[in-house]
């Protein structure tokens, strides 16, 4: 990059000689994998999202079977955990609050 | 097809597989972003994908007529570039300001006793118009001024379409991108780790932060000011200031984070804002991308900058903030966010040429505030739907009451977060990029994963567009 312009994605220190391609793909492929088990309703969620199709009502069935598949290990307890503490961090109000039913639900962009 | 979306995070798979799959054939390798691009473009409006490769045209091939009479008088090389300018102004005039500048005609007619009925017609806003057509002008402005070669068509229209920073920046310039699609990239651990390090930040910003912040306190307060109490008001000021740096500086994160898992390196578009000591501190900090184009190609390229005198440089900050302003949108409100701007610019200059160096210098705590405070204002006219909206909520803080509607602990916290992250060490992200290049991809790779998820479980449902998709 030109030095008028830095880019954040030049490091301050000498660069690593080991090529990151490879490194990449698999944090990424890790990555992913990690979330297809803790995250499935994610992908779920997703898929019914899509136009209806023969292959998008094929694709849900797989994706509801596979929820079930990794709900049964428990895999996907941490998020809802999380997910659930947020909620409440989100409701919660400061004492004497006049906060009113709903408030604030439904407002768009 | 948002960043922060499992659609986009699918595609992007598909397209890091793809295109280092290509990695042996450059030009194959930049066919296939291009095609991703524009499938990425489409996936809003499949017709202004022509737009994008239109407007490659028009600047590939007045680039080419400049170099082509690069031997002849400036006179016939500048009026070419003018008119491949113009011809962005156009596409941008058009699509962008004609209902807005038709209905001001109309307003001006009727009051001088004409009233006609005017060609009025809704025009659809194609996303990143702003953008696209800016790193345009700026590429026929770098070929007349012989900064930079014309490219190949390829090159040209990848660097317009480029997915990364297509709808809504950084505004890339040719003489940043285009010397590196000569050659196949090469992905280094660092730009792996620093791209990762700065898309899982992007998401958490907007995701979490900056939707939340939207969705529980800034829209219900601006879309009603006159039922919120002065806490809520202030507070959603302020939560507005945070909220459009993290929407808005986490695009860009993402976009150079994407970018650089691709290959290429993106200059930087944020550098905490919000820890400005002077407005001009600030625009060196906040969209530097727009701001050093403004400066380079508008306020010293075209209105000459500081050569003629203080008040014609007044006069031109003034210019190009108002300018600035209507980049974003065809409305007052952001006129007057850009008079502001360029009014206290122009103030700073003026007292810098008349203090004297035995006059005390400001505390630096108090320049941060007094800056913070005139941006913070300048938000609200950027943010209010109309000027009248704007006034009425700077009203609304006047009044006394105190109880709050919509201000939680969890706002608060937020806000607060949103703005202590301004005063963190200035390369945090940097140093945490070094460590994490040294993991091993399992533990990277499930570092990232939990990330994720943790963002995924703090998310508000579903994913707001970010606010400069509409500029």
């Amino acid at each position: 990059m030109p030095q008028d312009t830095p880019s954040p994605i030049d490091l301050p220190e000498p660069e690593l000689e080991d090529s990151g391609l490879g490194w990449a793909f698999g944090t990424i492929a890790i990555a992913s994998i990690f979330l297809l088990f803790t995250n499935a309703s994610s992908l779920r969620d997703w898929i019914d999202d899509q136009p209806p199709s023969q292959a998008q009502l094929q694709a849900a069935e797989y994706a509801d079977q596979w929820v079930e598949t990794t709900e049964g290990f428990g895999v996907g307890l941490p998020h809802k955990a999380l997910h659930d503490q947020w909620k409440r961090a989100e409701q919660a109000r400061f004492p004497g609050s006049h906060q009113k039913d709903g408030a604030g639900e439904g407002a768009d962009q | 097809m948002l960043f922060p979306t499992l659609s986009f995070g699918l595609f992007f798979l598909v397209v890091f597989t793809v295109v280092w799959a290509a990695n042996g054939s450059n030009e194959w390798r930049k066919i296939l972003l291009l095609v991703a691009s524009w499938v990425f473009y489409g996936a809003w409006d499949w017709r202004f994908v022509a737009l994008l490769i239109g407007s490659a045209f028009l600047n590939w091939g007045s680039a080419e007529l400049i170099w082509y009479n690069r031997d002849a008088p400036d006179g016939r090389r500048r009026a070419i570039m003018i008119a491949g300018v113009t011809g962005n102004l156009l596409i941008l005039g058009f699509f962008k300001y004609y209902g807005f500048f038709v209905e001001q005609l109309g307003d001006v007619l009727h009051a001088a006793g004409y009233a006609r009925d005017l060609p009025l017609m809704q025009v659809v806003l194609p996303v990143g118009i702003s953008f696209f057509t800016f790193q345009g002008m700026s590429y026929l402005a770098d070929v007349h001024a012989e900064r930079l070669a014309p490219a190949k068509l390829l090159d040209v229209t990848l660097l317009m379409s480029f997915f990364p920073h297509l709808v809504a920046g950084p505004i890339v310039r040719g003489s940043d991108l285009l010397p590196q699609f000569e050659e196949s990239p090469r992905l280094t651990r660092d730009m792996a780790s620093m791209g990762l390090v700065l898309i899982l930040w992007g998401l958490f910003k907007k995701a979490v932060v900056a939707s939340e912040l939207s969705t529980g306190l800034v829209d219900p307060v601006f879309f009603d000011p006159a039922s919120h109490s002065r806490l809520d008001l202030i507070a959603a000021a302020y939560g507005y200031a945070v909220q459009i740096y993290c929407d808005f500086s986490a695009y860009s994160d993402m976009a150079i984070g994407i970018a650089a898992l691709l290959g290429y390196k993106f200059p930087l578009n944020f550098n905490q804002p919000y820890r400005a000591q002077s407005l001009q501190d600030f625009w060196r900090r906040w969209h530097i991308s727009l701001s050093s184009w403004l400066r380079d190609y508008l306020y010293i390229g075209a209105l000459g900058g500081s050569r003629k005198g203080l008040a014609r440089q007044c006069l031109n900050l003034m210019l190009t903030m108002l300018l600035g302003g209507l980049w974003h949108g065809a409305k007052w409100t952001f006129v007057i966010w850009g008079g502001l701007h360029g009014g206290v610019l122009a103030l700073e200059r003026i007292w810098d040429r008349i203090r004297s160096e035995t006059w005390p210098r400001l505390p630096k705590v108090l320049g941060i505030l007094i800056t913070f405070h005139i941006v913070l204002v300048g938000w609200i006219f950027f943010r209010a739907e109309s000027f009248d909206a704007a006034i009425a909520y700077l009203r609304g803080i006047g009044t006394v009451g105190v109880a709050s509607d919509v201000l939680t602990p969890l706002a608060c916290a937020l806000i607060l977060f949103g703005m202590a992250i301004h005063f963190t060490p200035v390369n945090l992200g940097q140093r945490l990029a070094l460590q994490v290049r040294l993991l091993p991809a399992w533990a990277l790779g499930l570092l990232v994963g939990i990330t994720i998820l943790i963002v995924d479980a703090m998310r508000f449902e579903g994913v707001a567009p970010f606010i400069y998709y509409q500029f």
